[in-house]
């Protein structure tokens, strides 16, 4: 029967990765080969790991990166279904929780001497870097950082508002998205109603009025935080962000607004340093708008952490360990990491990449600056919203909660607070 | 006869099926005439709109040039997996459910009617259950991430609307014309050549247009079991619109969809008569 | 005695191979096809039993997925959904494709033109279908923009965007999409009508209306059946045309039961969650066919008996 095959797997699992041995004999005599999963197939996101690709067959490796087209859901699909037919790539993308969750049904690769070799641990994030060693041995790697509360403030709209200050609490915030109501613009905020950008409205504002709150709440899950002033307090804020963004978006993701915000009709946004990358992308300039640490209640900048990464699968084959071991160095190597950060505007994972030089934008600049701060103040907390923080399924079942809670304004704050805390409980 | 000259009843069914028309054709003519403008003119304004100059080269790009990830090959490769997917199970679903759809109406043998009964069950089984039961079974004979495996699958899941099809058809055909023939000697396969088949082919032709249809349109099995280069056309029509890092590119992705479907399209277009004759002749039981 | 009884035995064994290929031919096919069938839901049912969460495994927690799913505000609304978008998208498919049937059933000039036009959209995958309409039926981009364009500024069509309206655009969709088989289905019930009785209907007075609602309508009903039992499969499966048309937004308005069992099982991770809201979807399917397959039981004991 099919199913105990998989049984025998799951334990294999956790045995194999305590027992693999490290891979430095494979590299010499075998060209490398990599086979690769992911569900980066178009915009910046494809172009930066087709170069990554590139780098990878410079250094003599053989790449065979197969995207899946559609959304993560589809790559996932693609994952277990190679998993289950005991095929996994070398090496496929992952993040955040579902890395733990992962690596739990099929054996991984244990990477503990390659990032010791390199002196990567001191210069990762602490809590970036427990994701990614979720047994205690670094099983993947981190590939880049984003932070989804960064505020994005259109040039042009800032003058049709004739405003110059940039809004550092909720306060200032909700002052200018006013301001620039009153001038005319009929929606000042240029988010888009897709589910993760609704968990990135809810995620900003609890964030904002109290990091220590949303790590209770959303990380660790405290049943007192969940039922908490703060928690009705970002539901309230949420409300207020979603009156300023235009109904008629729907369902449809912040891309369709962009025009819209860099002509100036619409004045913010709120969304993670990817859009910098889909702006240059589209050809938009970088002087066309600015940005800055979302807004942060006690002045301090809080950074809402996403980051993707690349989980390696064990294989037997020798090339494809031999590519394996490439692809960590490539990952690991700070000129790879700013070269991946230039294409699709994160910031590297390495806290020792200098971004002062060409090809960084100012955006980039301040959101390593607010990373450096945030983590300094014990700011960084973990992306709700991006799946970083809980594993799909609580995710899933807290952005219903607050997407239908942003869609439907007949829902009070109070209500959303009862019916997340109900969500939490059920999908526990 | 009926009078057929311009009574007011005429009128009145010649306007209500031109509206009608114009109805189901407004979602045809938007696309053509998007795959026509550039992705800026659609951006600056509507989604419903005259092009301004033929944009040809979204066809162009469309067809050869958009890329997935490192592939910029635009759709032409896809066509082709499509194409190698969708032929052979199309052909082998109907002639397998033209034979059993033979022997269950006409031949009959014990417990036919339960195993029909099963089979058209199928039907209603939603995709989404079967993934993951395909994939353990793919995986136990070997043809995960082949062709092969995917012809396999959809050859099986259209067995049940080929069976259907080709039974309710048949059901039609005198059952004295089988005995008299069987009583002269002739066995299965030659009664199916000789008097099955020349009778069969507007229901062959309605069973081939709908299984190529939905193998071609079908999305779900095609990417999660078939891997990068093998992809079918579907798979790369998602991956230029889910492209949420991207700036929408209607116009491209128009072109893109008009190109995949023309096939689909053309066999509707010259099928369509025999669609509804094939539908016909046994009128559905 | 054994030299009779050998004798018998010879011939049934090699006529038995003689039909062989037959046997297979027949056989194969369709025992793979139910053997499929019958594993694959027995094995969604055995595994709506476990605790499975990112890949299948054994073990027992009764009755808690489906409890689980049961009382999620996803479930509910995609089953208040279902029992909504079900029966009006069957029923307005059925009205139009009669209509349509009886309009192309006058004899009118450009039949075959009209008929393609009403066919086609069957040839468009679903996935295409969803986006187009999702277009169309944006009120930023869409008709509504056009409508204001032309000059009308007050015209809305916000459905999609319409948290109690945007169920009805999958109707549209889905309608648009696949009434041209039922038209398909009532024009070949229509062609089919026996010429005589019409004639007799004709020459008792009885004009076209009273010759259509009287005489040959009636003979539809065994089509009418069909299309309400294929469109009813359509209606609950429906997975690719929601997701592209509206993900089941806005918020989580748009739930369908298709879209709930693949969100639980792929994106969720929660395998056993998701085959229990499939086994859901079975019993829901149940419900529809078994006073189906009734009806066509007594049918036939009907005409045996007649």
């Amino acid at each position: 029967m099919p199913i105990t095959t998989t049984r025998r797997r799951l334990l294999a699992g956790s045995a194999a990765t305590l027992a693999l041995p490290v891979f430095a004999r494979a590299q010499s005599a075998v060209k490398p080969r990599l086979t690769a999963i992911s569900q980066w197939s178009a915009g910046s996101d494809g172009a930066a790991i087709t170069a990554l690709g590139k780098k990878f067959e410079e250094k003599g490796g053989v790449w065979q990166h197969s995207p899946v087209p559609g959304f993560t859901t589809e790559m996932m699909n693609k994952l277990r279904a190679q998993i289950i037919a005991g095929d996994p790539p070398a090496c496929s993308q992952l993040k955040g929780p579902e890395i733990a969750a992962w690596s739990k049904i099929a054996p991984t690769v244990d990477l503990d001497s390659i990032v010791a070799a390199a002196g990567y641990e001191k210069v990762v994030a602490p809590d970036l870097a427990k994701l990614h060693k979720p047994g205690g041995k670094w099983i993947a790697l981190p590939l880049q950082i984003y932070s989804t509360n960064m505020l994005f403030l259109s040039k042009r709209g800032m003058d049709k508002a004739k405003a110059d200050k940039i809004p550092v609490t909720w306060t200032d915030f909700n002052a200018l998205a006013d301001k620039m109501k009153s001038a005319g613009m009929a929606y000042p905020l240029a988010n888009g109603g897709t589910r993760p950008d609704d968990g990135q409205k809810f995620e900003a504002s609890l964030a904002g009025i109290s990091p220590t709150a949303y790590r209770a709440a959303m990380m660790n899950l405290d049943k007192k935080a969940l039922e908490g002033p703060e928690i009705k307090a970002a539901f309230a804020q949420t409300r207020k962000i979603a009156d300023w963004c235009d109904p008629n978006v729907g369902a449809q993701p912040y891309a369709t607004n962009l025009k819209r915000f860099v002509d100036g009709d619409m004045g913010m946004m709120i969304m993670g340093g990817w859009a910098q990358g889909v702006l240059k992308n589209a050809g938009f300039k970088f002087d066309d708008y600015t940005i800055a640490p979302g807004p942060s209640d006690n002045g301090k900048p809080v950074f809402l952490l996403n980051a993707d990464a690349f989980i390696f699968w064990q294989r037997k084959e020798p090339d494809l360990q031999a590519g394996q071991a490439l692809m960590a160095q490539l990952v690991m190597d700070p000129a790879i990491q700013t070269m991946y950060s230039q294409i699709t505007g994160s910031i590297p994972v390495r806290t020792d990449v200098d971004l002062s030089g060409e090809g960084w934008s100012d955006g980039q600049r301040r959101t390593a600056a607010a990373l450096k701060d945030a983590i300094a103040s014990n700011q960084a907390v973990l992306s709700l919203a991006h799946n970083m923080a809980q594993e799909n399924g609580l995710t899933a079942a807290i952005i219903d909660v607050i997407t239908e809670y942003v869609k439907n304004k007949t829902i009070t704050p109070d209500q959303a607070v009862t019916r997340l805390a109900e969500a939490v409980e059920s999908a526990r | 006869m009926r009078e057929r000259g311009f009574t007011p009843s005429r009128i009145l069914i010649y306007l209500v099926v031109s509206l009608f028309a114009a109805a189901y054709l407004a979602p045809l003519v938007v696309v053509v005439l998007n795959s026509l403008r550039t992705n800026e003119e659609i951006a600056q304004g509507s989604m419903i709109g005259w092009p301004q100059h033929l944009a040809w080269s979204n066809y162009a790009k469309a067809w050869s040039g958009f890329c997935v990830a490192e592939t910029c090959a635009g759709i032409r490769p896809y066509m082709l997996n499509s194409a190698l997917i969708t032929i052979p199970a199309t052909v082998i679903s109907t002639l397998l459910g033209a034979v059993a759809g033979y022997a269950v109406s006409l031949w009959r043998f014990r417990g036919d009617n339960w195993i029909y009964g099963i089979v058209t069950l199928g039907l209603f089984l939603p995709q989404q259950m079967r993934l993951l039961p395909w994939t353990i079974v793919l995986r136990d004979i070997g043809l995960i991430n082949t062709l092969t495996g995917l012809v396999l699958i959809h050859t099986i899941q259209g067995l049940s609307f080929t069976v259907l099809f080709c039974r309710n058809y048949y059901v039609a055909i005198p059952h004295e014309l089988i005995r008299a023939a069987r009583i002269d000697g002739a066995g299965f396969f030659r009664i199916f050549w000789c008097i099955i088949l020349p009778l069969s082919a507007p229901i062959l032709i309605v069973t081939v247009i709908w299984q190529f249809t939905h193998i071609w349109n079908e999305f779900l099995y095609g990417v999660t079991f078939t891997t990068g280069q093998q992809q079918p056309v579907t798979a790369a029509l998602i991956a230029l619109s889910a492209a949420i890092a991207d700036i929408p590119q209607h116009g491209v992705q128009s072109a893109a969809v008009i190109i995949a479907a023309l096939p689909t399209l053309l066999i509707y277009l010259f099928g369509g008569r025999y669609f509804v004759r094939g539908l016909t002749a046994g009128a559905v039981k | 005695m054994t030299g009779a009884a050998a004798t018998v035995a010879r011939p049934a064994i090699s006529g038995l191979v003689r039909r062989l290929p037959e046997i297979l031919m027949i056989w194969v096919p369709l025992l793979l096809s139910a053997a499929h069938l019958i594993s694959f839901s027995i094995w969604t049912i055995w595994i709506s039993f476990t605790p499975s969460t990112l890949v299948p495994v054994t073990g027992w927690v009764g009755l808690r997925n489906y409890t689980s799913v049961l009382s999620s505000r996803n479930w509910q609304i995609a089953f208040d959904n279902l029992l909504l978008f079900g029966s009006a998208f069957v029923l307005l498919s059925l009205i139009t494709g009669l209509m349509l049937a009886i309009l192309l059933d006058q004899r009118i000039r450009g039949e075959n033109v009209l008929r393609s036009i009403f066919l086609y959209p069957l040839a468009v995958s679903f996935v295409v279908t969803g986006t187009v309409w999702s277009w169309l039926l944006n009120p930023g981009i869409g008709i509504e923009k056009l409508v204001h364009d032309l000059g009308w500024s007050s015209f809305h069509f916000d459905w999609l965007v319409n948290r109690d309206m945007a169920i009805w655009t999958i109707v549209i969709a889905a309608v648009w999409q696949s009434s041209g088989f039922a038209m398909a289905l009532f024009l070949a019930g229509l062609r089919s009508v026996d010429g005589d009785i019409i004639k007799a209907a004709q020459i008792d007075g009885a004009g076209p209306v009273r010759t259509y609602w009287r005489v040959i309508l009636p003979t539809l009903w065994p089509i009418t059946v069909t299309v309400v039992v294929i469109q009813l499969q359509f209606a609950i499966s429906a997975f690719d045309l929601v997701r592209a048309l509206t993900n089941g937004g806005p918020g989580i308005a748009t739930q369908l039961p298709a879209l709930v069992v693949y969100d639980l099982m792929f994106q969720r991770g929660q395998l056993g969650r998701g085959a229990a809201a499939a086994v859901l979807m079975l019993l829901i399917l149940l419900a529809v066919l078994l006073p189906y397959a009734a009806w066509r039981y007594v049918q036939r004991q009907r005409v045996t008996h007649a």
